[in-house]
Parts: structure tokens; C-alpha cells; sequence
């Protein structure tokens, strides 16, 4: 029974690994797509969310039977708690990198060579945060899982300065109104898949420990 | 064990006991009866004397004996009887040892009363007259003797049972510890219970087989280990649920895992979970060979996963890591140089061709053919200094050259080196100067002559207007030293590792304005590891460059 119990822990444990690769690929194409301007590598995009969906399903079933069948208890269920609400944040992660990849049609025309710096710096720094936020939970590293939740305010910090340039480009500008609310809207996505990086890093530091912090 | 042998030993006890006072209690019971009947009969024959002398009158007295008295008439007809009416009482002449007195004088029964608990002894004999005296007496049965001893036997064996039980708790105790005690490594020395000499020269034997398979085992294992862990190539053991079952180091450190998390033998999409690693271990997991690249910290892995099929089960997957960063770097190298060696060759040959075209239209005028002429033959001159360079190099390529080896003096090489360049350094506006004594250097002349050829060629062709060329030839401890600085425009820091690369040129325009085929410090390079020479390049953009050139003693 344990070890059937094991099994399927282990299971699940790849499988999260794998949605949380799959989320990594996601949003390094999408960002290489949006500085690049590439309408191709964007189209690779929403296939790889649909996947990710896809694995949200499979490991909320896992979960779910887990819980049903082992009744597990202490950090057994810490762990499986924590994976059924880690596997929401990285389907939402998925989901905005989409809407990024929708939006790198629209910005096409637009000359991003402006605010281009700090959103370049956006993205890897946000792409930073997921990779470290999936690397805390792959080797259970708490210090780690700790450093993304602080690295959350580099990303606010640089959507505030991206925000703050785009101000000052449509006050010298008024036609580039349109492009710079999608850029802002592409910084908000930035932003948010921060957020969920650190929602993740926090489930990290509640199965290791059991301590939920209220961020 | 010792709980069986606590068991019987106490079983045994109770036993024993409840037989033995069985026994006791039937061996007593036994003499009781004989005595009994023995003083009936003495009764019997007392009465029957006494009855003989004073006839039936005596039996009066006898009313109040606890042992019963009957006269029986001889038709069978009670006459007297102490503890009943004898008018009551039915015929006794069928009675048993009634029967028998009246044929032997004697006779006896023993009988059952009405309870099984008591049993009737009667005993008559015969009197002078025919009639017959009877006495009886009530006794216990065997089975009431048993059971008035039957309190006693228990307590008795309850007595010796909690006797038994702590004695044979001892016992057992003491019979088990040499059992306990068996040192299992070495049983062949232990020699308490000869019973388990041929158990324990088994253990023995199984031991050695052990040991001995454990050994070779082990021994395997390293074997195998030292083979993988010496191997570059990275090497994993997957299970079906991409669990780790064997890795080697290399394939942590190929796969850009840090640490060692494969300790606790998770899966191996802990160590890297790029997309190509993940769909070569899917694909070998489904059943596939899979080949893909993993590119990963600026380097290029190639990985080959394989399935371990058993019964046509997929059980596993074998994952070899190779490193093919230098590789895709050599592959890059040639193409880039093959697109360089047909440009390179293309340029001159483009314009020769266009020029013989025109010539051949007749649209040139013929006092101008002589200019066409030269141009044509300034890019033939061209296109054979460019063959020349890439024959010097295959030659230096080819390792097996035969060249005659010869001692000769570095600075007079130098020297003459600069004479031949003398007029290009005219033009360009550019002095040389030759600085040192004379240095004697072991190696291909012809060579060596190219090199620094090049070197000085390269000075004052990059240099600027009243730029120097110093060369200078000295001893140094290391061994022949040449070093060749100008004052000329410097290669800028991004390009310095570049430069000794084939047609590699910081100016990309291939400008013909300076010439050169760019394959100048590419023959240095190749001619100093010919000779085992060490190169170094020092340049600061606008400022000058040094080239250092030091052959071995």
C-alpha cells in the first residue's frame, strides 16, 4: 500500500516538474517572441498552454485521488495540498504568457526600442522567477524559495520605471497611444506572472514547512 | 522455542502428576478393600461360631454393629436381618454368594448399590444347620475413592505447577542462551549443542557463498562504476517513472545539475527539464529510440535516450549525454571558412572574368587594354598569393611534413625580412627597424621566413602614416624570442581571440584597399604550433600591436 502510495507521490511530483518546465518554455518563447518580433515563435505559444492545462487536469485528478484513497496525513498532505494549489498558479502563468504572445501581433509597428531595455529586463527577470520559483520546488529548496519572494520586488520595481517611461512616451507622442497600452498590458502580465512565481515559491515554504505566509 | 519448551515442560509436570496420584490413590484403595474384607469375613466367622454355640438368640446382640447381619433360612427365606424387617424382605437364595456358600460353605460378592458411590461387599458362609450367615459392609467405590483424593491431586499439582513454571522458566532459559548467544558470523566455532553442528556448519558454508558472491558483486559494481564515472559521456539509468537507477557524474555536471539531488534517486527531470531532455525521455519511455539536443549554459549536449524493453515491456531507458559544444564550434569553423574560401576566391575571379568580357565585346578602346590588362593581372597576382597562403596552410595542416630542420639566426632572418618589405614600407609611409644580435633558432627556415613574413607584412600594412615597426631578436630564458610592435591602428579588444582564425578580418568589408588575404596570422599560428612555438598577442585599438613569437630551446 505504501508503496503504491509512494508511487503515486512520485508521480505527481514528476508531473509538476514537467508543468513547471512546460511553463518555463512558455514564457521564454513568448518573451523571445515579443522582443523579437516574431510572429512565429508566438504561434508556439498557445500549444504549450493548452499542455499546461492539459497537466493541471491530470494533477488535480492525481491529487484528488490521493487524497481519497491514502487519506494522507502530516507532510504527506502538505505536499499534495500544496501541489493542488501550486498547479492553479502555473495554469495561470500558462494563461498569461498566452495573452503575451497575443498581444506581439499588435506590437509589431511600434518601435520598441524605447522602453524595449526595461521590458527586456522584465521579462528576464520574470522568467528568473518562475525558473526559480520550479527549481525551489524540484530540489526543495527552501533559501531559494525564500530569494523569489524577495526577488518579487526587482519585477514591481520594473513595472513601475516601464509604466513611468510609457507616460512620458505618449506625452511626447500621442499617436504611439495604442502600442504603449499594450506594452503596459504586457508589463501587467509580467507583473502578474511574478506574483504567481512567489504564490509558488510560498507553497514551496508551506510543505517544507508548514507555515503559511500571507504575502 | 523457549515459549514450546516452557509449554511441554509444564504440560509434562501436570501430567505426571495427575498419573502418579492417580496411581497412589488406586494402590491405596486397593489395600483398604482387602483389609476390609478380611475383617468381614473374621465378622462372619465370629458370628458364625457364636450363632453355632448359642443359636439364633446371639444375633440379638448384635443390633447395633454398623456392618449388616442377615440369617438366611435354607429355602432362601430371611430369618434375622440388624437393620431391616426380615418379613419385608424378598427370597435371598438367588443371591450370588448366597449360591455359593450353600454349595462351598463360603462365599462372597461385591456389588454396586443403588448409587454408583457406593459398592456392597456380602460374605456368607455356611452354618452347621444349612442356613446361612451373611454379612455385608458398605463401602466406597474406587471412583469415590478417586474422587475424595481428587481436591488433594489438584492442589498438589498446582502446587508443583507454579513450581514448574518458575523452575522451567530457569531451565528453558538456560537451554536457549547458548542458542541466543551463537555468533552467526563464525558458527563453525561454536560447539554447545552437537544437534546443531551440521545446521550451523551449513550456516557456515552459506556464509563463505555469500561473502564470496557479495564480493564479486561488489567488485563488479566498481567495476562498472569506475567505467561510467571515467566516462566524459554522461550516462543514466531511468526507471519507468524517469526515476534515477544509476547516473554518472559526468551527466550531472552535462545536464547543468550542480549538485547531487540525484542522492535520493528522484527523478531525473530534477536534474533538467528543458523540452529536448523531456521528449527524449518520453519518447524512450513510449518505446522510441530519441535523439535531441539540450543547449544549456552555452553549451550543446546531445542526448541519446533508449528504451530497455523486457518481454516487450518497457522497463526503463539508458540516457547517454554527449558533449558536442566543440564540435557544432569545428562545424561552424569549417562552413564559415569554406563561404570565406569561395568568396575569397569568387572576388578576384569576378573581376578578371568581368574585365576579359568587356575586353572581348570590344567596348574597350585599345589605347585603354593596357589598364584593363593590368587590372586583370593585379587580380590574378591576387587570386595566386591566396592559393599560395592556403597551400602554405594545408601543408602545415598535413602533421606529417618532412621539412629540413636547421639552425639559423633569428635576427639576421629579421633583417632580411624587412629589406623585402622595405619598399611596401615606403609607400605606406612606415619605417622598420631591426633591433638584436644574433639569436639562433631551431626550425624550418622557409617557415619560420613566412611567419614573420606575415607579421611584419601585417605591421605595416594596418599601421598609419609615419607609423614604426620595431622587430626585435633576443635570448630571452624562455628560449628565441622574436617580438614585432608598431604604432599602428590596434585591433580592437572584442576581435583579439579571433584574428589567428582563417580569413577572419576586423574589417568586414574585405576591403582591397589594404589587400591581404586574411589568412596571415592564421599561417603564423599554424607555423608556430609546427615548431611548438608560443604565440601571444597584446594590441590596444588606435595605439599598436605586439605579436610575441617564442620558439622552444
Amino acid at each position: 500500500m505504501r508503496t503504491k502510495f509512494d508511487e503515486q507521490l512520485e508521480k505527481l511530483n514528476v508531473a509538476l516538474i514537467t508543468t513547471g518546465a512546460l511553463c518555463e518554455d512558455a514564457i521564454s518563447t513568448a518573451a523571445k517572441a515579443l522582443l523579437e518580433n516574431d510572429m512565429d515563435l508566438a504561434a508556439q505559444v498557445k500549444p504549450i498552454e493548452l499542455e499546461i492545462d492539459q497537466k493541471e487536469r491530470e494533477i488535480e485528478t492525481l491529487c484528488m485521488r490521493l487524497l481519497l484513497q491514502q487519506q494522507p496525513v502530516a507532510g504527506d498532505l502538505r505536499q499534495i495540498s500544496s501541489a493542488l494549489k501550486m498547479i492553479t498558479d502555473l495554469e495561470r502563468i500558462g494563461d498569461q504568457t498566452s495573452d503575451i504572445a497575443e498581444l506581439v501581433p499588435y506590437l509589431q509597428k511600434g518601435d520598441l526600442s524605447f522602453s524595449k531595455v526595461h521590458i527586456k529586463e522584465m521579462a528576464e527577470a520574470t522568467i528568473k522567477m518562475v525558473t526559480d520559483s520550479i527549481d525551489s520546488f524540484v530540489r526543495q529548496d527552501l533559501a531559494l524559495a525564500r530569494g523569489v519572494m524577495e526577488y518579487d520586488k526587482v519585477v514591481d520595481g520594473l513595472f513601475n520605471k516601464v509604466k513611468a517611461e510609457l507616460i512620458q512616451l505618449i506625452g511626447e507622442n500621442r499617436e504611439s497611444g495604442e502600442f504603449c497600452i499594450d506594452l503596459l498590458m504586457v508589463a501587467k502580465y509580467f507583473e502578474r506572472i511574478g506574483d504567481h512565481a512567489v504564490n509558488v515559491a510560498e507553497w514551496v515554504q508551506y510543505s517544507l514547512t508548514g507555515v503559511k505566509v500571507n504575502a | 522455542m523457549r515459549k514450546k519448551i516452557f509449554k511441554n515442560m509444564c504440560l509434562l509436570a501436570v501430567v505426571t502428576i495427575f498419573l502418579s496420584s492417580l496411581l497412589v490413590t488406586f494402590a491405596y484403595y486397593g489395600t483398604a478393600n482387602s483389609r476390609m474384607k478380611a475383617e468381614v469375613r473374621e465378622e462372619a466367622r465370629f458370628i458364625q461360631g457364636a450363632v453355632e454355640l448359642s443359636g439364633q438368640e446371639y444375633l440379638d446382640t448384635v443390633k447395633g454393629t454398623p456392618n449388616r447381619i442377615t440369617l438366611i433360612d435354607t429355602d432362601g427365606s430371611v430369618l434375622f436381618d440388624n437393620q431391616a424387617d426380615p418379613a419385608a424382605m424378598e427370597n435371598h437364595a438367588g443371591r450370588q454368594e448366597v449360591q455359593r456358600a450353600s454349595t462351598t460353605g463360603a462365599g462372597e460378592s461385591t456389588r454396586m448399590s443403588d448409587t454408583l458411590a457406593q459398592q456392597i461387599f456380602y460374605y456368607a458362609v455356611k452354618l452347621d444347620n444349612g442356613q446361612i450367615l451373611r454379612v455385608a459392609c458398605d463401602t466406597d467405590s474406587v471412583f469415590a475413592a478417586v474422587l475424595a483424593v481428587l481436591p488433594w491431586i489438584v492442589s498438589a499439582a498446582l502446587v508443583v505447577t507454579l513450581f514448574t513454571v518458575l523452575f522451567s522458566n530457569f531451565l528453558t532459559k538456560k537451554i536457549v542462551a547458548p542458542i541466543n548467544q551463537l555468533d552467526l558470523n563464525a558458527p563453525a566455532d561454536d560447539k554447545v549443542y552437537d544437534e546443531l553442528a551440521p545446521l550451523l556448519t551449513k550456516i557456515n558454508r552459506q556464509n563463505e557463498v555469500i561473502a564470496q558472491q557479495m564480493k564479486s558483486l561488489r567488485e563488479k559494481q566498481e567495476e562498472f562504476t569506475s567505467i561510467t564515472e571515467n566516462m566524459s559521456e554522461g550516462f543514466l539509468v531511468l526507471d519507468r517513472n524517469t526515476d534515477i537507477l544509476s547516473y554518472n557524474s559526468s551527466a550531472l555536471r552535462l545536464l547543468g545539475a550542480d549538485a547531487a539531488p540525484a542522492e535520493s534517486h528522484g527523478s531525473a527531470l530534477a536534474l533538467n527539464r528543458s523540452a529536448g531532455f523531456r521528449s527524449a525521455v518520453d519518447a524512450a519511455l513510449s518505446g522510441n529510440r530519441s535523439e535531441q539536443l539540450v543547449r544549456q549554459g552555452g553549451r550543446c549536449c546531445q542526448v541519446m535516450a533508449n528504451p530497455v524493453l523486457r518481454d516487450g515491456q518497457v522497463e526503463g531507458a539508458v540516457v547517454v549525454i554527449l558533449d558536442i559544444t566543440e564540435r557544432e564550434e569545428r562545424e561552424n569553423l569549417r562552413r564559415e571558412f569554406t563561404a570565406n574560401v569561395s568568396h575569397e576566391l569568387k572576388t578576384p575571379l569576378t573581376s578578371i572574368s568581368g574585365f576579359a568580357e568587356i575586353i572581348q565585346n570590344g567596348i574597350v578602346k585599345p589605347q585603354d587594354i593596357p589598364r584593363f590588362a593590368g587590372n586583370i593581372y593585379v587580380e590574378s597576382q591576387r587570386l595566386i598569393s591566396l592559393v599560395d597562403d592556403i597551400l602554405n596552410l594545408s601543408r602545415l595542416d598535413e602533421e606529417d611534413v618532412q621539412l629540413e630542420r636547421e639552425t639559423f639566426d633569428l635576427a639576421a632572418l629579421a633583417r632580411d625580412v624587412a629589406d623585402r618589405l622595405k619598399d611596401s614600407a615606403k609607400k605606406n609611409g612606415v619605417v622598420i627597424s631591426v633591433l638584436g644580435n644574433k639569436t639562433p633558432a631551431n626550425g624550418v627556415k622557409s617557415i619560420v621566413d613566412e611567419m614573420v613574413y606575415n607579421l611584419v607584412d601585417n605591421s605595416v600594412k594596418y599601421n598609419k602614416k609615419n607609423g614604426r615597426v620595431t622587430v626585435t631578436a633576443e635570448l630571452l630564458p624562455e628560449g628565441p624570442t622574436l617580438t614585432v610592435t608598431d604604432t599602428g591602428i590596434g585591433i580592437p579588444q572584442g576581435d583579439v581571440d579571433r584574428v589567428f582564425e582563417r580569413f577572419y578580418r576586423v574589417d568586414k568589408s574585405h576591403s582591397k584597399e589594404i589587400g591581404g588575404t586574411g589568412l596571415g596570422l592564421s599561417i603564423v599560428k599554424h607555423g608556430a604550433a609546427f615548431h611548438n612555438a608560443k604565440v601571444s598577442l597584446e594590441s590596444v585599438e588606435g595605439q599598436g600591436t605586439t605579436v610575441r613569437l617564442t620558439f622552444p630551446h
